[in-house]
C-alpha cells in the first residue's frame, strides 16, 4: 500500500468519525438523552477502548482497570487542587495523571503479565483492591470516603488564551434534535479527544506492534518460538491501556468536578468489562458502541424502573451466551462473512506442485567444531527422568536424525535444544557458547528454529502472514514499540517470507487462511515459518508424521536440500523412514543415547534392535 | 493477650466462612475446570432463603432449607447455562459467571431491598462461653464447630464414598472415567450442587454474625478467590489452609494496624502468585491450563 | 464373564466408518469384524488411524458415517459411558491411570462404575501379583509396566465383552514387554474377545488369530499372521519392516 492511499484512508476515517461524533449529542436528544450524557459516554469510551485493547487484541482479561481509571482521577484532582490551586492547568493535570498511571501500569504489569486467565484476572483485581484501600486510608490527600470535590474544571489554556469549557455552543434550534445551545464546549473537547484516541488505537492495532500482539494472542507458543518476547509485548499493551485508562479517569474527574473511591472499586472495573463485552471485543468501535448503549439505557431506565441493574446484568449475560462477538461485532461479522465466502469461492484451487528433482546433498561436512553440543543433559518431570545424561554433538551443516521408540524422550530433548524448557542438569553449547539458561526466544535470534510435531501455526492468518510474522521477528528483534509503523513498510519482511514459502512450495496458497490448509500443508507451513526466522540450526519434530506418502517424499527431499544450507536435526519415530535420509543417526531410548552411527551401524546394533523390537530378534519373525 | 485470643478466634470464624466458600470453588474448578464467579451468589441466596425461613420457622429450619434451595438453584443454573461453558476458555467462564453474579445480586436487591439485614440471634445462643482467659459468644463457637464438621463431612464424602471416588478420578481424567463407564456428568452435577449447598448453608448460618445485603455474595467471593489462589486452585486442603490463613491474617492485622487490614490479603495473594504461583498446596500443572 | 458364544458369531462389527478430526478425514470406510473369543490385531505405521479406529468404536471420536455394532446392537451415536457400560472396554495408549488415586482406588473405581462385575479382585491379584504389592502407592509412583498392568486390570474387573488394547507394549523395557505379552496371552486364554493395536509387529503376530493392516485411514489387508510373515513385500509397503 502506498503512503498516499494510507493517508487518504486515515483522512476518510477521521472525517467520518468526526461527523459521527458531531451528530451524536443531537441524535441522542430525540431518544431521551441529553448533551451532558454524550460527554460522559465519550469520555468513558476512552477507558473502554483501552480495555478492549487488552481483552480483544492482547487476550488479557484485567479485572483491575479501575485502579488506573480512579487513580488517574485522583492524580489529576490532587494536581489541580494542591499543586496549582492558583492557576489550574487542565493539560498539566491530565498529562501528570496519564504519566503516573502509565508508571503504575508498568509496575503492576511487570508482575502480572506472566500470568494467564483466572490468575491474571485475580492478580489485577488484587492490585486494584490494594490501590482502593490505600486511597481510602490516605485521608490527608484523598479525603477518604468523601472523595475530593470542587475540582476546577472550566478553563482549558490554549496558548495565551483560556477557553471556558462550560461555555455553550451558539443557540440554534434544530427541531427534533434539540438545540445546539445545549451542547457545551466540554463535549467538543471530549469528542476531539475521543477522535484522536480512536485514530491512535486504529493505527496501533494495524501497526507492527498490533500485528505482533494479535499474533501472540492467537498462538503464544509459536510467537515465542519465532523470536517475539511475549512478556514484553503484553507488558507494553498493559502499560498503554493503563495510561489510556488513567487519561480517561483524569478527564472524567475533571469533567465531574469530583472524584470518589467508587471510581477505584471492583464494580467500576466490572463496568469496563460489561461495556466492552456488550459492544464486542476485537473491533475498534465496539467499546464505544457498548459504552453508549449501556450508559444510554441506564440513563433513560434508571430511576424510572428499579431493576435497571438487573436488566444490565441480563443484557450482559445474554450477549455472552448468544452474541459472543458482541453487538457491533456480530453486525460487522455478518457482513464480513458474506464477503469472505465470496472471496474464498473466487480463490483458485491450486493443484499440488510437482515434486522437484532431488539434488544430492552429500559430500559436504567442512566444520570441525560442533554447532550444537550437549554435556550430561538431563530433564526431570517430577521423579521421572525424561532425558538423562545425554552427550550429543552435531557438526555444522550436518543432517542428523534422532530416532527412538515412543516415549524415548525425543521431543523433550528437542524442547531442551530449542529452549522451550530448561534443563534440570547438564549444559547445552551452541557454537561453543553455553546457552542452557538462554530463553527459547533468544535462541531463535541466535539461529535455532523449530518446527513442531503438531503444526503450530496462526490458523486465522493467511499463509503468507504466518511467514511474515517470523520474518518480522528476524528483522525487528524480540520487541519493538512500533505503534505507528506498519510492517508492510519493511521490504525485507516480505522478501524473507516469500522466499520461505517458495522453499516449501506454498506460494500458490499464500493468500489462503492457514486454518483451511490440509494437514500436510499445515506441517509444511510450520517448517516455512521456522525457515523464515533464517535459522542456522533447524529442528524438525517428526516432519512427515501424518503426511500422505507423496507429501512425505517431497518433504524428505526438501529436508535434504535444506541441509545444504543449514544444520538440520530431524526427530523421527519410524526407524526405516530416516535410514535413507541422513548420514548419521542418534538413537534415544528411555531418555539416554543408545547409539550413534551410520544407518547400517544402527540397523545392525543389537541394542537398537532390542529397543525397537522389544527383545525379539528378526529371526523370531520367521517362526 | 486477651485481645490477641479474641482476634485469633474472630479470625477463625471469618476464615471458616472463606473456607466454606473456597472449598466449593476449588472442587468445582477441580472437577469441571469451571472458574465460577457466581459462587458468592450461592452464599447470598442461602442467607436470604435462611432469613425468610428463619422468620417463620426458626433458625434451625432456615439453616436446613437454605442449602437445599441453593442446591436446586445451582443445578438449574448448571443445566441451563453453565454446562455450555465447561469447554470454553477461562475468560469466557469468568465473564458469564460474573454476569450471573450480577443478575443474582440485582434480583436479590429487587426482591429483598438494598438495605442490610440481620437475623435475630436465637435467644438460647445469645450468651457467651467462658474459655478460661476470655469469654466468647456461644453462637460463634457453635458456628465454627459446625463449619469444621461440615468440612470434614465434605472431605469424607470425597474420600469414602463411591461418588467421591468418581469425582476425584474425574479431577484427573474425565475421559478415562467415561471409558470405564462412570457417569461423570452426574458426578459433576452432584459436586456442583454440593459446593453450592455448602456456601448456602454457611450463608444462612453466618447471618446472625455478619449482616447480609445483596452485595454480600460478591463481597465474600473476592476474598474466597484469594483463599483459593493462595491455597492452590483445585486443592481441597489448600482451600482449608488458605482460608484459615487469610482469616487469621486479616484479623491479626486489624489488631495491629487496622488501616492495613483490607490490603493485607491482597498483598498475601500477590506474594504467593509471585513466588509460588501454583499456591501453597497446589500442583504446578494446573496453572497453565487456566 | 459373559457366556461364551461360539467363535463363529460376530461380536463386534465395524462397518464403513468415516471419522474426522476437525476437517481432517482420518478414517475412510474402515470395516472390521471380530468374532466372539477372537484376538484380532490392527497393524500399521504411526499416524495411520489405528488409535482413531479404537476411539471411534468407543464413542470418544464420533464417526460421521458408518456403523459399529456389538452383538448386533448399534453403538454409533451413543455416549462413551453407555458404550463402556455395554461392555466395550478401551485400554488407551497412554494408560490413563488416575495418578492422584492409589492403585487400590484405581481398581475400586472400575468396580464401582461397572454395570456387571467381571473378574474378582482375587483373580486380578493372582494374574497381576505386582499390583497387590503396590496397592497403597499413588498412580504416579508405579512403573510403566505396572501402569499397563493396572490399566488392563481395570478393564478386566468389569464384564468386558470386547477388550480394545492400544499399544500395550509401547515405551516399555524389553523384559516388561515380555510380561505384558504374557498377560495378553492369558486374556486370550480366558476367551476374552480382543482387538489389539500394535506397532510392535512381533508382539502382535505372536498372539493374534487374525490381522488387519491399516494405512492412510483405509484397511489395506485382512488375513492371518502367517500371511504377513510370509509376505515381505506387504510388510515393507505398509509396516516398513
Amino acid at each position: 500500500m502506498s503512503r498516499g492511499s494510507l493517508f487518504l484512508g486515515d483522512l476518510r476515517f477521521l472525517v467520518l468519525t468526526a461527523v459521527g461524533l458531531a451528530l451524536f449529542p443531537l441524535v441522542l436528544h430525540p431518544i431521551g438523552g441529553y448533551a451532558g450524557l454524550a460527554t460522559q459516554i465519550v469520555i468513558i469510551s476512552v477507558a473502554s477502548i483501552a480495555f478492549n485493547l487488552l481483552l480483544g487484541y492482547a487476550g488479557m482479561l484485567s479485572y483491575g482497570q479501575a485502579m488506573f481509571y480512579g487513580g488517574g482521577g485522583y492524580i489529576a484532582a490532587i494536581l489541580l487542587l494542591r499543586a496549582m490551586p492558583q492557576h489550574p492547568n487542565l493539560w498539566l493535570a491530565v498529562l501528570g495523571a496519564t504519566l503516573v498511571t502509565a508508571v503504575l501500569a508498568l509496575l503492576v504489569g511487570a508482575v502480572t503479565v506472566r500470568l494467564y486467565g483466572i490468575y491474571f484476572a485475580l492478580l489485577t483485581l488484587a492490585f486494584a483492591q490494594m490501590v482502593y484501600f490505600i486511597v481510602e486510608q490516605a485521608k490527608d490527600w484523598t479525603n477518604g470516603d468523601d472523595g475530593l470535590q470542587s475540582i476546577p474544571n472550566a478553563l482549558l489554556p490554549i496558548g495565551p488564551w483560556a477557553i471556558d469549557l462550560q461555555t455553550a455552543l451558539p443557540s440554534l434550534d434544530l427541531g427534533p434534535f434539540g438545540n445546539l445551545g445545549d451542547v457545551k464546549l466540554w463535549y467538543v473537547f471530549a469528542a476531539v479527544v475521543l477522535l484522536l484516541v480512536l485514530w491512535f488505537t486504529r493505527a496501533l492495532i494495524r501497526s507492527q506492534f498490533g500485528e505482533v500482539l494479535t499474533a501472540i494472542r492467537e498462538n503464544e507458543e509459536r510467537s515465542v518460538m519465532i523470536g517475539f518476547s511475549a512478556p514484553l509485548y503484553r507488558l507494553a499493551a498493559f502499560a498503554i491501556a493503563g495510561a489510556l485508562t488513567g487519561f480517561a479517569g483524569a478527564l472524567k474527574a475533571i469533567y465531574d468536578g469530583t472524584v470518589a473511591v467508587e471510581s477505584l472499586s471492583i464494580e467500576r472495573s466490572g463496568q469496563f468489562v460489561i461495556y466492552t463485552v456488550v459492544g464486542g471485543v476485537q473491533t475498534l468501535f465496539s467499546p464505544v458502541v457498548g459504552t453508549a448503549l449501556i450508559l444510554y439505557l441506564e440513563n433513560i431506565l434508571n430511576g424510572k424502573i428499579a431493576y435497571w441493574r438487573l436488566i444490565e446484568g441480563l443484557i450482559f449475560v445474554a450477549v455472552i451466551v448468544f452474541l459472543p462477538r458482541g453487538v457491533l461485532g456480530t453486525l460487522l461479522n455478518r457482513r464480513e462473512k458474506a464477503t469472505s465466502v465470496f472471496r474464498r469461492a473466487l480463490r483458485p484451487r491450486t493443484e499440488e506442485p510437482e515434486s522437484l528433482v532431488k539434488p544430492g546433498a552429500e559430500g559436504r561436512r567442512g566444520g570441525v567444531t560442533s554447532i550444537i553440543e550437549t554435556f550430561k543433559l538431563g530433564k526431570l518431570f517430577g521423579h521421572f527422568a525424561a532425558v538423562r545424561d545425554v552427550d550429543f554433538k552435531v557438526d555444522p551443516g550436518e543432517l542428523r536424525a534422532v530416532i527412538g521408540p515412543n516415549g524415548a524422550g525425543k521431543t523433550t530433548f528437542f524442547n531442551l535444544l530449542s529452549g522451550t524448557i530448561a534443563p534440570s542438569s547438564g549444559t547445552i553449547n551452541y557454537k561453543g557458547r553455553d546457552v542452557s539458561r538462554v530463553s527459547g526466544t533468544s535462541r531463535v535470534h541466535l539461529g535455532v528454529a523449530k518446527a513442531f510435531q503438531t503444526a503450530s501455526i496462526y490458523p486465522e492468518q493467511t499463509v503468507m502472514q504466518n511467514c511474515r510474522l517470523a520474518a518480522l521477528a528476524r528483522v525487528q528483534g524480540q520487541f519493538a514499540l512500533q505503534v505507528f509503523r506498519r510492517s508492510t513498510r519493511l521490504d525485507a519482511v516480505d522478501a524473507i517470507a516469500e522466499r520461505a514459502l517458495e522453499r516449501l512450495e506454498l506460494t500458490e496458497v499464500a493468500d489462503v487462511r492457514a486454518g483451511d490448509l490440509s494437514h500436510g500443508d499445515k506441517k509444511r507451513l510450520d517448517i516455512a515459518i521456522a525457515l523464515a526466522t533464517q535459522p542456522q540450526v533447524l529442528l524438525l519434530d517428526e516432519p512427515v508424521a501424518g503426511m500422505s506418502k507423496d507429501e512425505a517424499r517431497k518433504t524428505e527431499s526438501l529436508i535434504r536440500r535444506l541441509s545444504t544450507e543449514m544444520t538440520v536435526l530431524v526427530i523421527e519415530h519410524d526407524m526405516e523412514m530416516v535410514m535413507g535420509l541422513s548420514d548419521t543417526i542418534t538413537v534415544l531410548h528411555q531418555g539416554t543415547v543408545l547409539a550413534t552411527g551410520t544407518p547400517q551401524e544402527i540397523r545392525d546394533d543389537p541394542r537398537v534392535q532390542e529397543a525397537y523390537l522389544g527383545g525379539h530378534t528378526e529371526a523370531e519373525l520367521a517362526h | 493477650m486477651e485481645a490477641l485470643i479474641q482476634a485469633l478466634l474472630n479470625g477463625l470464624v471469618q476464615g471458616l466462612i472463606y473456607v466454606a466458600i473456597a472449598v466449593g470453588l476449588t472442587i468445582v474448578f477441580g472437577t469441571l475446570r469451571l472458574v465460577n464467579f457466581a459462587h458468592g451468589a450461592f452464599y447470598a441466596i442461602g442467607a436470604y432463603v435462611g432469613l425468610i425461613v428463619t422468620q417463620h420457622a426458626g433458625l434451625l429450619a432456615g439453616v436446613i432449607a437454605a442449602p437445599i434451595a441453593v442446591a436446586v438453584f445451582a443445578v438449574l443454573l448448571d443445566r441451563v447455562v453453565l454446562q455450555y461453558f465447561y469447554e470454553k476458555t477461562p475468560t469466557a467462564q469468568i465473564l458469564v459467571t460474573f454476569g450471573i453474579a450480577l443478575v443474582v445480586e440485582e434480583s436479590l436487591r429487587l426482591i429483598f431491598g438494598a438495605a442490610t439485614q440481620q437475623y435475630p440471634m436465637p435467644p438460647a445462643l445469645l450468651g457467651a462461653v467462658s474459655l478460661g482467659i476470655i469469654d466468647y459468644p456461644a453462637y460463634r463457637l457453635l458456628f465454627a464447630g459446625g463449619v469444621l464438621v461440615m468440612i470434614v463431612l465434605v472431605w469424607l464424602f470425597l474420600v469414602r464414598t463411591n461418588y467421591g471416588l468418581i469425582v476425584r478420578a474425574g479431577i484427573r481424567d474425565r475421559i478415562m472415567v467415561q471409558l470405564l463407564g462412570g457417569n461423570i456428568r452426574a458426578a459433576s452435577t452432584v459436586v456442583f450442587a454440593l459446593g453450592a449447598a455448602v456456601a448456602g448453608l454457611v450463608g444462612a448460618a453466618a447471618s446472625p454474625i455478619y449482616s447480609i445485603a445483596p452485595e454480600t455474595g460478591f463481597a465474600f467471593l473476592v476474598p474466597s478467590f484469594v483463599v483459593v489462589v493462595v491455597g492452590g486452585l483445585g486443592s481441597f486442603w489448600g482451600a482449608v489452609l488458605g482460608g484459615l490463613l487469610i482469616g487469621e491474617l486479616s484479623s491479626i492485622t486489624t489488631l495491629v494496624y487496622a488501616p492495613a487490614a483490607n490490603v493485607i490479603i491482597y498483598v498475601c495473594m500477590a506474594l504467593v502468585l509471585l513466588f509460588r504461583p501454583q499456591g501453597l498446596l497446589g500442583e504446578s500443572e494446573v496453572i497453565r491450563q487456566s | 464373564m459373559a457366556a461364551t458364544i461360539p467363535a463363529s458369531t460376530t461380536r463386534l462389527r465395524v462397518e464403513k466408518i468415516n471419522s474426522y478430526y476437525g476437517e481432517s478425514h482420518i478414517l475412510r470406510d474402515v470395516s472390521l469384524t471380530i468374532g466372539a473369543g477372537e484376538t484380532v490385531a490392527l497393524l500399521g505405521r504411526n499416524g495411520v488411524g489405528k488409535t482413531t479406529t479404537l476411539k471411534s468404536i468407543v464413542g470418544w471420536v464420533k464417526p460421521r458415517s458408518g456403523s459399529v455394532t456389538l452383538d448386533g446392537e448399534e453403538l454409533v451415536g451413543r455416549e462413551m459411558m453407555a458404550i463402556a457400560r455395554a461392555g466395550v472396554s478401551l485400554v488407551p495408549e497412554e494408560r490413563r491411570i488416575f495418578t492422584n488415586l492409589t492403585v487400590a482406588e484405581n481398581l475400586k473405581i472400575a468396580q464401582v462404575t461397572a454395570r456387571r462385575p467381571g473378574w474378582s479382585l482375587e483373580h486380578v491379584y493372582e494374574k497381576f501379583p505386582r499390583l497387590r504389592e503396590r496397592l497403597t502407592h499413588k498412580g504416579d509412583e508405579i512403573s510403566g509396566g505396572e501402569k499397563q498392568m493396572l490399566a488392563i486390570a481395570r478393564a478386566l474387573l468389569q464384564d468386558v465383552k470386547v477388550l480394545l488394547l492400544d499399544e500395550p507394549t509401547e515405551g516399555l523395557a524389553p523384559l516388561i514387554v515380555r510380561e505384558v505379552e504374557n498377560v495378553i496371552r492369558e486374556i486370550k486364554g480366558a476367551g476374552i474377545t480382543t482387538l489389539l493395536v500394535e506397532q510392535n509387529l512381533y508382539s502382535a503376530l505372536a498372539v493374534a488369530d487374525r490381522c488387519y493392516i491399516i494405512d492412510q485411514g483405509e484397511v489395506k489387508f485382512e488375513g492371518t499372521p502367517q500371511q504377513i510373515r510370509d509376505d515381505a513385500d506387504l510388510r515393507q509397503r505398509y509396516l516398513h519392516v
